[in-house]
């Protein structure tokens, strides 16, 4: 027997619902987008994690004016033998080291130094005494830049397989699923490596396609393609479902060509679904890229991202654990903010889905 | 906030909360400190005992004898594949002392310097049983050629050596050998002062003459040395045990190679220098090979002094410019890297442990005279840029991507940029480093290299790495291309001298003056090493040896 409900966890925005926030008053049509949005802005965890987002974004865009006015360093400017004022007193930005009077002494960079230093090397500095707050700011300009545009190219690119799989069917169809099992028989970050590691000594040259090695694309590409079947073959499972309904053979039978139908028709009812996946690969890429580029697969120094900056800072975890721990902490607060206000997103544009990235 | 709302929220911070509980416990959790169990039962001074284990690193190419080109892999195979030749085993300057191993004695060099005659003992045994031979050291000579040797080039010398590379078929005219005698005579196109060097290579260790012509890295060939190389997985495990031959062969006379203490010596490959110094500290390693993280030196200085040993072997680290590439084919772009870099930052960057260098040489050779051509001068390297013209170029800077190494030349890059240059590195993986940059193919334009002599003679410095006229299309040593007439001439004319005596060391000194003016490399260290090792081990045996480092065989337990 069904249980009454004693509170609404999530609404479906019923038609009993709708006339009760109306006050009885006869009911408007609504577009699943505006009931969508009713959903979201009730969900006040998605919108603060989305709030954490936006400013994690927002101070990796003014990483220029930091650098510039309060650091007084850019993110690649060695200043290995420099030294700043802290308390009045001259300080070497990496210590001088060796054999120093009979002892081994290491040339250690100096660590957080919050505001002592005028807002120099507010978290430290590096081996090559590059300000680890610039370079934390500017590596997330670079981690977000690749998680953001390699997810726009890869869910472009498995919607256009995924239409094109799930409309014709056939051949065609054969053809692009298996292109999809492929994939799937790698684990992603194998394949990352694989591609990245090679494509970094020599770069793309794919006709139009051309990056040398060492551009920021090169990653961007390689993470965006190895995750394609991993957004494509959910949906070519929603188009090939959707293909069966009465308003395709409505469309068909008024005389609709193939690409109005996939994106006049279809499109709009996967959309919700590649939304929703979009916000979550963001998410999985910024990690992905972090891994690749830890592994010397990603990111090619001097450019930082957060991947490079905590291999970086490996090298210092016993005296500086700051300069790896920061990036990593940056890491899991976009990827944390993103998956709970995706998770958001999902109840929002269909409650009943299941859209996760799983691999 | 409904239900699902607020578990999103308690999860979220939960996760939150428990992973700074766990990087807490990681960064400031004090581990318990493990006891430091003996690995082996026996011991004491000069004493055999059971097992030495090495925490190595991932460097070794190879463990055949024809191939390796690595202190890795020689730091392995000096006690396992014997040359004819070789040097003492000893700490110091006296480690440079070339000995009879294999042949009786030292050879007899003709008068005019272009014939060496030796004599190899009677009754040796290869670990297998097989007997040793003197066509075997003649079957081992063209076995490097059969296999591409990157040692090749040291025997070109020899008379029909260059004939048997193009063909390697039939034998090298100019050795000639009797197995019932024991006699090699070996006969060179021209007298050449470092050829007992070559002979105490380990391209020059004999190999029984059925090896197969390709890598026996992972079936390791018989050794002749009081070890043999048991197994080989790459980059897991090597194992080293005793060549149950090595009794009579010491007999026939073989003073200079000490039996070695250990029975057997384990070699963990490990990939992170951070896990090989902690499994030394912790005792699960008697030996940490690699180089500790500069950020553990404080610690392994206030807690294990007693354990590590600090050395200075022959090394210069430098930034080759390829001159046959633009913009480092003009002689002031050259010059200016060389005024641009700050040797001292430089020396910070190693974690304070190196000393900087102008020099081709290092300080501990006979041959070196600091000179001071180059001094840190920012304003006279933007000058020489702009008197050039190449402002603006983008210039690619390789490197390795393993140890500190990367970080010279992230600040390399970073100076080219203070230049005016576009400049981007390049990190590619160790393994293939050597080969992609030694590759004309690649024009590979700036980049990292450091050398670590082969033997110690200027000639493996200067004929080596900066004559032209060795310069190859592939496995090309002299990754700069530095081809300059004047100094190909007078390597020629010093290659000759067989004895280093004052005169022909001021020589040397005048060469690598006259190559670094015109800014042939860009050499910035002469680095120093830590040995460190766990508290059973009785530092009292430490023989460090000036070629090949740490002597493995001569430790010994407390």
């Amino acid at each position: 027997m069904a249980q009454p409900a004693t509170e609404t966890e999530f609404t479906l925005d019923t038609a009993a619902e709708l006339a009760a926030e109306e006050s009885g008053a006869v009911i408007r049509g609504r577009s699943p987008w505006y009931l969508a949005w009713r959903r979201l802005r009730r969900n006040f965890v998605a919108f603060a994690f989305l709030g954490l987002f936006v400013l994690i974004v927002v101070a990796c865009i003014l990483a220029p004016l930091y650098a510039h006015h309060v650091a007084h360093s850019g993110p690649s400017n060695e200043h290995v033998l420099d030294t700043i004022t802290v308390h009045g007193t001259k300080v070497d930005v990496v210590s001088k080291g060796g054999v120093l009077g009979g002892k081994l002494v290491a040339s250690t960079p100096v660590g957080p130094q919050w505001f002592a230093a005028g807002g120099k090397y507010v978290l430290g500095a590096d081996q090559l005494g590059r300000d680890i707050a610039v370079r934390l700011l500017y590596g997330g300009r670079t981690s977000l830049f690749v998680g953001i545009v390699s997810s726009l190219i890869c869910v472009v690119a498995a919607t256009i397989l995924a239409l094109l799989a799930g409309f014709y069917g056939g051949w065609l169809d054969f053809v692009i699923t298996r292109f999809f099992d492929l994939f799937y028989a790698f684990p992603v970050i194998l394949l990352g490596i694989a591609l990245g590691a090679a494509l970094a000594i020599n770069g793309i040259h794919l006709g139009p396609i051309r990056a040398n090695s060492g551009n920021i694309m090169i990653p961007t590409l390689v993470i965006s393609y190895v995750l394609i079947p991993y957004v494509g073959r959910p949906l070519r499972g929603q188009v090939l479902s959707l293909r069966q309904k009465e308003f395709i053979e409505a469309a068909v039978a008024q005389g609709a060509g193939p690409l109005r139908i996939m994106f006049t028709e279809l499109l709009p009812n996967v959309a919700s679904s590649i939304l929703v996946f979009f916000t979550l690969i963001v998410a999985n890429n910024i990690v992905l890229e972090a891994a690749l580029s830890f592994l010397g697969a990603g990111v090619q120094p001097p450019t930082p991202s957060w991947g490079t900056l905590i291999s970086d800072g490996q090298g210092l975890i016993v005296t500086r654990p700051w300069f790896a721990i920061m990036p990593g902490l940056a890491i899991v607060l976009t990827v944390l903010a993103l998956n709970v206000f995706g998770d958001g997103l999902r109840d929002a544009l269909d409650p009943r889905a299941k859209v996760k990235i799983e691999h | 906030m409904t239900r699902s709302q607020r578990w999103t929220w308690l999860l979220s911070v939960g996760a939150l909360i428990a992973g700074f509980a766990l990087l807490g416990a990681a960064c400031g959790g004090k581990s318990k400190s493990a006891s430091n169990k003996p690995s082996s039962s026996g011991g004491g001074k000069n004493q055999p005992f059971a097992n030495f284990r090495i925490a190595y690193d991932t460097g070794t190419d190879y463990l055949d004898p024809g191939l390796s080109y690595t202190v890795e892999g020689w730091s392995i195979m000096w006690n396992v594949y014997l040359p004819l030749l070789g040097y003492k085993h000893v700490n110091g300057p006296d480690g440079a002392t070339i000995v009879p191993y294999l042949a009786k004695a030292m050879p007899k060099i003709s008068s005019d310097g272009k014939t060496y005659t030796l004599t190899l003992r009677k009754g040796l045994k290869y670990s297998d049983g097989t007997p040793v031979k003197a066509s075997d050291f003649r079957a081992t000579i063209e076995r490097d050629y059969k296999v591409d040797s990157p040692g090749v080039g040291f025997f070109s010398n020899v008379v029909g050596a260059d004939a048997f590379s193009k063909t390697k078929k039939g034998h090298i005219t100019g050795i000639t050998t009797n197995d019932k005698t024991g006699q090699i005579t070996i006969k060179l196109t021209q007298p050449q002062g470092d050829f007992q060097n070559i002979l105490a290579t380990e391209f020059a260790a004999l190999l029984p003459p059925a090896t197969p012509a390709k890598d026996q890295s992972p079936h390791p060939a018989p050794a002749t040395g009081p070890y043999m190389i048991q197994s080989y997985k790459a980059n897991k495990l090597a194992v080293v045990v005793r060549n149950p031959q090595w009794k009579s062969n010491k007999a026939t006379g073989i003073s200079e190679v000490p039996n070695g203490n250990p029975d057997k010596m384990t070699i963990d490959i490990l990939g992170d220098p951070g896990v090989a110094l902690t499994r030394t500290l912790k005792g699960q390693d008697d030996y940490d090979f690699q180089q500790p993280p500069p950020d553990r030196l404080g610690t392994l200085q206030s807690k294990y002094s007693n354990q590590t040993k600090v050395y200075t072997p022959a090394n210069t680290y430098y930034f080759f410019m390829n001159n046959r590439v633009k913009p480092f084919d003009d002689v002031r772009v050259r010059q200016a890297v060389n005024y641009a870099i700050n040797r001292q930052a430089l020396v910070r960057v190693y974690g304070g442990l190196a000393n900087p260098t102008e020099n081709v040489l290092p300080p501990t050779y006979p041959q070196y005279k600091k000179h001071n051509l180059y001094p840190y001068n920012l304003a006279k390297a933007k000058k020489l840029i702009a008197a050039a013209g190449v402002k603006g170029m983008s210039i690619t800077v390789w490197n390795h991507d393993r140890g500190q190494d990367p970080k010279a030349t992230e600040y390399l890059t970073s100076v080219l940029n203070s230049l005016g240059f576009k400049a981007k590195d390049k990190i590619i993986n160790s393994s293939v480093y050597w080969t992609t940059i030694g590759n004309q193919t690649t024009k590979a334009q700036i980049g990292f290299a450091d050398w670590f002599q082969d033997y110690p003679h200027p000639l493996d410095w200067f004929d080596v790495l900066l004559n032209g006229t060795r310069i190859t299309p592939t496995h090309n040593n002299n990754y700069s291309n530095f081809d300059d007439k004047a100094v190909n001439a007078k390597i020629a004319s010093l290659k000759k001298q067989t004895n280093l005596s004052s005169s022909v060391n001021a020589q040397w000194a005048a060469l690598d003056k006259q190559a670094m003016q015109q800014a042939a490399w860009a050499p910035f260290i002469n680095r120093q090493f830590v040995d460190t090792f766990n508290s059973d081990i009785d530092l009292g045996c430490y023989v460090n040896h000036v070629l090949y480092q740490f002597d493995f065989a001569t430790i010994c337990h407390k």
